[in-house]
Order: structure tokens, then C-alpha cells, then sequence
């Protein structure tokens, strides 16, 4: 008897224990149905980028005349938040939605400091005119000097923080996305929108 | 019998103050504009239940759906809120080509908007490509 009971004890404990762990699942990103949450998550990043690339196409301020692409070169994105943000979560939907638009193409030969480039449009220049292995290249297949296309447009911005502490226990956070576009021929904004995000919960939930 | 008189012209002139002609541009919530005879301290909460029970909410009157002049379908979409609260939900705008194939593009996310109690309110989209043609859009509660 007694030894039947220590067995269903024991079965028991077990089946606590095992329903106690959180099961880990993937994240519905289609239909997400999970809860906000005091910083920003990919549910943030794409309404903010959804809603600026709108903005720029509904502008309609990219139609080159003439017909044609825009190059738009990336310009610097500063992050001016409490958390370690990658800004290209929001540029690269920015970039891929607009370049994907036919509305402007982005140059990968020329951009701000610290933006992602692709160095190979120069290291692969190097290497195959001037280095001591640029006999090995078909001539032809050589890319001449002269060839790269230069911006006419740059993309920057901003993300801002702001906390606010509200009476009985509560905080806001606001989050601003700031992106502009410039030509880069005479200086002017071509483009310009704000989006915010504001979030309202407990305060012992941290912002970062 | 002059009281009795003065008191009947007062109710008329209440009653069609009332039922003045309000300009259908402006919306004033209901604690905001003046009280009349049908709506007041004490058949407002009578009223607010009833919208309850009855689970009046958001409706759309009309979507409009235009190319741009840059050649991209745009989407208007006019409606207003019936319920006596503000509602706050989510809708997603899918794009269609002329297979009826949705459009990948990530602009179709799920994206907040709200209607005012008892106010008209605009959703506008842009597709952000030339090939589509015609939308689809979902929506649904805020998840809590």
C-alpha cells in the first residue's frame, strides 16, 4: 500500500515538475497574438517601417521625371534609445520595400560611416586591375573605371526614447521614428515623417 | 395659467434647440455638446447599456480603392464607430494582383488604429507595388 502511494507520489512530482517548464514555441509572426512589451520588438520595427514606406509612395515625391530610379545612398540612423538597436530593422524592410517599389534603387558603393556597404565594390576593382593577380581576369570581365553610379538621395534618421513616470506605479515610453530623405544635389529635405509609438505599463518593467 | 404659458414656450424652445440641425462635419462627443431632452444625465447610462448589450461597434461605410498618379493602388476606406467607447484595433491591408495572388510585400503587417465614441474615423493604404490591383484587409481585437 504504502509503496503504491510513494509510486503515485512520485508520479505526480514528476508530472508537476514537467508541467511547471515553460514548453519553448515559435513565434507567430504572421497573426502574432503575443502582448506589447515596454521596449521594441520586430511587431514595432514593422509597423514603423510599414507606415514610412507608405508614406513615401503615397508622397509621391519619388517619380523621377524623365523616368528612371532614384539612387539613394544610406545616410546614418542614430539610435538615441535606452537599448542596443541594429537600426537596419527598420532600414532594411525600409530599403527592400522601397527598392522593391521600382521607385529608387540603393547604391551600395557609397554611404555614411558605420552603414553596411558592400567593400567588394572596391576590393573587387583592386584585385582585378590593379594587384598582381589581375592577370588572371579576363580583361573583359573587368569592370571599367567609371562605371559606378552616384547617389542622388540619402536616407537618414533618428529613434528616439522618452520615459515618463505617471503617478500610482505606472510609465509611459515613447518611442519617435524620424527618417528623412535628401537630395544630395542641392541639400534639400526631399522627404520627411515622424512615427510615434507609445507604450503604458507598470514601472518596474524596464525600458531596455 | 401665464406660468403654465411660459413653461410650454420654454419646452418648445428646448425641444427644438434639440432637434437643431447639427453639421455633419463635427462631431461632438457626448460629453462634450450640450444635453437635450433625449440624451441626459439620465437616460445616457440607459442609452450607453443598450449599446452594449446590443454590441454596437466599428462599420464601414465605404472603400474606395484608385491609382495614383505614380501608378500604385491606394485604398481609402471610410466608416464610424456606433459604440459609445473608443475602440482600438488592428487591421492588416493585403494586396491582390490581377490573379487575385496575393502581393508579398512588407508593408502588410497588422497596424493599430482607433475610432472615437460615436465618430466617423479614415484608414488610408498605398500598395507599394504597381502590380496590384485590388486588397483584402483582416482585423481584429488588440491581443491582450
Amino acid at each position: 500500500m504504502i509503496k503504491k502511494l510513494l509510486a503515485f507520489v512520485l508520479f505526480a512530482s514528476t508530472v508537476t515538475l514537467v508541467g511547471c517548464n515553460t514548453p519553448t514555441e515559435n513565434v507567430d509572426t504572421i497573426n502574432d497574438q503575443g502582448k506589447a512589451v515596454m521596449q521594441l520588438d520586430y511587431r514595432d520595427f514593422d509597423r514603423a517601417a510599414s507606415e514610412m514606406v507608405q508614406s513615401m509612395i503615397e508622397s509621391g515625391t519619388f517619380k523621377k521625371e524623365g523616368g528612371g530610379r532614384y539612387v539613394v545612398a544610406k545616410g546614418r540612423i542614430v539610435n538615441d534609445t535606452m537599448q542596443h538597436i541594429d537600426t537596419d530593422q527598420l532600414m532594411g524592410k525600409v530599403e527592400q520595400e522601397l527598392t522593391r517599389s521600382g521607385l529608387v534603387a540603393m547604391t551600395a558603393a557609397v554611404g555614411a560611416d558605420n552603414t553596411p556597404k558592400d567593400s567588394l565594390v572596391y576590393s573587387s576593382r583592386d584585385l582585378t586591375r590593379d594587384s598582381d593577380k589581375a592577370d588572371e581576369f579576363n580583361k573583359d570581365t573587368v569592370q571599367a573605371k567609371g562605371q559606378l553610379i552616384a547617389p542622388e538621395l540619402s536616407i537618414s534618421g533618428k529613434i528616439i526614447q522618452r520615459n515618463i513616470r505617471y503617478d500610482n506605479g505606472k510609465q509611459q515610453v515613447e518611442y519617435y521614428f524620424q527618417l528623412q530623405m535628401n537630395n544630395l544635389t542641392n541639400g534639400l529635405v526631399f522627404w520627411q515623417n515622424e512615427i510615434v509609438l507609445g507604450k503604458r505599463g507598470s514601472d518596474k518593467k524596464v525600458p531596455w | 395659467m401665464r406660468l403654465a404659458l411660459n413653461t410650454l414656450l420654454l419646452g418648445v424652445v428646448v425641444c427644438l434647440c434639440g432637434c437643431q440641425q447639427e453639421d455633419k462635419r463635427i462631431n461632438m462627443a457626448a460629453d462634450v455638446k450640450s444635453d437635450n431632452l433625449l440624451v441626459n444625465i439620465v437616460t445616457k447610462p440607459v442609452i450607453y447599456a443598450f449599446s452594449w448589450i446590443i454590441g454596437e461597434g466599428v462599420e464601414i461605410d465605404r472603400a474606395v480603392t484608385y491609382v495614383n498618379k505614380d501608378g500604385f493602388l491606394q485604398l481609402d476606406i471610410a466608416g464610424h464607430n456606433r459604440a459609445f467607447n473608443t475602440i482600438v484595433y488592428e487591421y492588416k491591408v493585403e494586396w491582390l494582383d490581377k490573379d487575385g495572388i496575393v502581393v508579398d510585400t512588407a508593408t502588410s503587417k497588422w497596424l493599430q488604429t482607433s475610432a472615437a465614441a460615436r465618430a466617423p474615423f479614415a484608414i488610408k493604404a498605398v500598395a507599394p507595388r504597381t502590380t496590384a490591383v485590388d486588397f483584402r484587409m483582416n482585423t481584429r481585437k488588440i491581443p491582450n
